[in-house]
């Protein structure tokens, strides 16, 4: 019997530090939140092993090693999810709660609710057009920014649905954005008004640019979780190397024919 | 006046980006004005300061002990209101001129951006590190009242 509910809390645990890895948690907070849902089952030492890209568990049953694996490929950033999990964590480790229970929040926790689309791409083209603003865009380069942004964004959403690899939905990302921005610089340089293809691009890309794998890569290093850090890092290189080849493309295709 | 705007234009533009983030509702306003603040401090820093590295690095502490005190006021995890927070000094006019430079053969300039870029990150990182070690270190005083735990 306690062999069968320590097997169900490892489950349990894995099921919500791969949830929380999925959607961007740092890889310590992963560590500490199944640490601290075993440990709060068990006596024995547990160790927990994390990297950007899989879980390894290890606990003793009744004396005898366990160890559980798991891969874990990244989706994105939700940071919804991880602020659930990390109370789902808190509550399942203090108290006793029944095996119903537990699989209703994790159902939850795999689905979270999200905003609704119209205000997700108004609010993603607000990111980008402001920032414009704040580098010193002027106000038909914000409205360029504004809209390229938003159609960035969904097309990403597009792009993330289709499961494709992270590399050429990347590449793909960077040349939505750039073809978008020239074309619509185009578009208004034919109304007579001015706007900087260089301004106008930064906006939707800095929507896919991975500034938060970067800098929770280098928190990582810094806090010595050297494996960790260094994928996170990698994964964000390839990342801008991606972004970086899709622009580059059109920009090339430009120099060349126009 | 240019400090005002410019403040204004970052809480918008951090309110956005916690909408792509998927941040919680009712936490938006609290991470968009812990946003705002940091590229405030940003801001006049940079008018001061003669290294590229400062502004960002000074930003990105204020950034991080908003964020870590708010994290305390709410019982929710820190990182959720310093990602969005972040945001604006990640050095995306950098990663994009070095990508730039890079196709029009100017490799020397390229490797000047690049590696700006890459010093902006790590303070960024460095900043956000400090902020949490030093709320780690007086947490128990602030936290005499409650349980401790968040």
């Amino acid at each position: 019997m306690e062999e069968m509910t320590l097997k169900k809390a490892i489950a349990t645990a894995m099921e919500t530090g791969m949830i929380m890895l999925q959607n961007g948690a740092e890889t310590y907070r992963v560590e500490e939140t199944i640490n601290r849902m075993i440990s709060s089952k068990t006596n024995s030492p547990v160790e927990v092993f994390v990297m950007s890209t899989g879980i390894i568990v290890g606990a003793h049953i009744n004396g005898e090693p366990y160890t559980t694996v798991s891969r874990v490929p990244s989706i994105g950033l939700d940071l919804e999810t991880i602020a659930r999990a990390n109370s789902f964590s808190r509550i399942f480790s203090q108290g006793d709660m029944t095996q119903e229970e537990t699989e209703i929040i994790l159902g939850e926790l795999r689905s979270p609710p999200k905003f609704s689309k119209p205000i997700r791409y108004a609010f993603s083209g607000m990111a980008g057009g402001f920032f414009v603003l704040m580098f010193g865009g002027s106000f038909v380069e914000f409205v360029l920014a504004y809209l390229a942004s938003s159609i960035t964004v969904f097309s990403m959403d597009k792009l993330t649905v289709r499961k494709l690899n992270f590399f050429v939905k990347n590449i793909l990302g960077g040349l939505i954005s750039a073809l978008l921005s020239i074309f619509m610089v185009f578009m208004v340089s034919g109304l007579s008004m001015a706007a900087d293809f260089n301004t106008v691009i930064i906006g939707p890309l800095m929507t896919l640019v991975p500034g938060v794998s970067l800098t929770n890569g280098i928190r990582d290093l810094i806090s010595g979780e050297l494996i960790a850090g260094t994928t996170k890092m990698m994964e964000a290189l390839f990342i801008a190397i991606a972004l970086a080849f899709g622009v580059g493309i059109v920009l090339q295709g430009i120099i060349a024919f126009i | 006046m240019y400090i005002i705007t410019q403040g204004i234009y970052s809480l918008l533009c951090v309110i956005g980006f916690s909408i792509i983030f998927n941040l919680p509702r009712r936490l938006v306003p609290l991470a968009s004005i812990s946003g705002m603040l940091g590229w405030i401090v940003y801001i006049i820093l940079q008018q001061t300061a003669t290294s590229f590295i400062i502004p960002a690095f000074a930003g990105s502490i204020f950034v991080g002990l908003v964020g870590e005190l708010a994290a305390i006021y709410k019982k929710q995890p820190a990182t959720i209101f310093i990602i969005p927070g972040i945001i604006p000094f990640v050095p995306g006019y950098g990663i994009y001129y070095t990508m730039f430079h890079i196709i029009d053969n100017n490799f020397s300039q390229a490797l000047v951006t690049g590696g700006e870029s890459l010093f902006i990150a790590i303070s960024i990182a460095c900043g956000v590190v400090i902020a949490t070690s030093v709320i780690r270190y007086i947490r128990p005083y602030l936290m005499s009242q409650g349980d401790g735990s968040f």
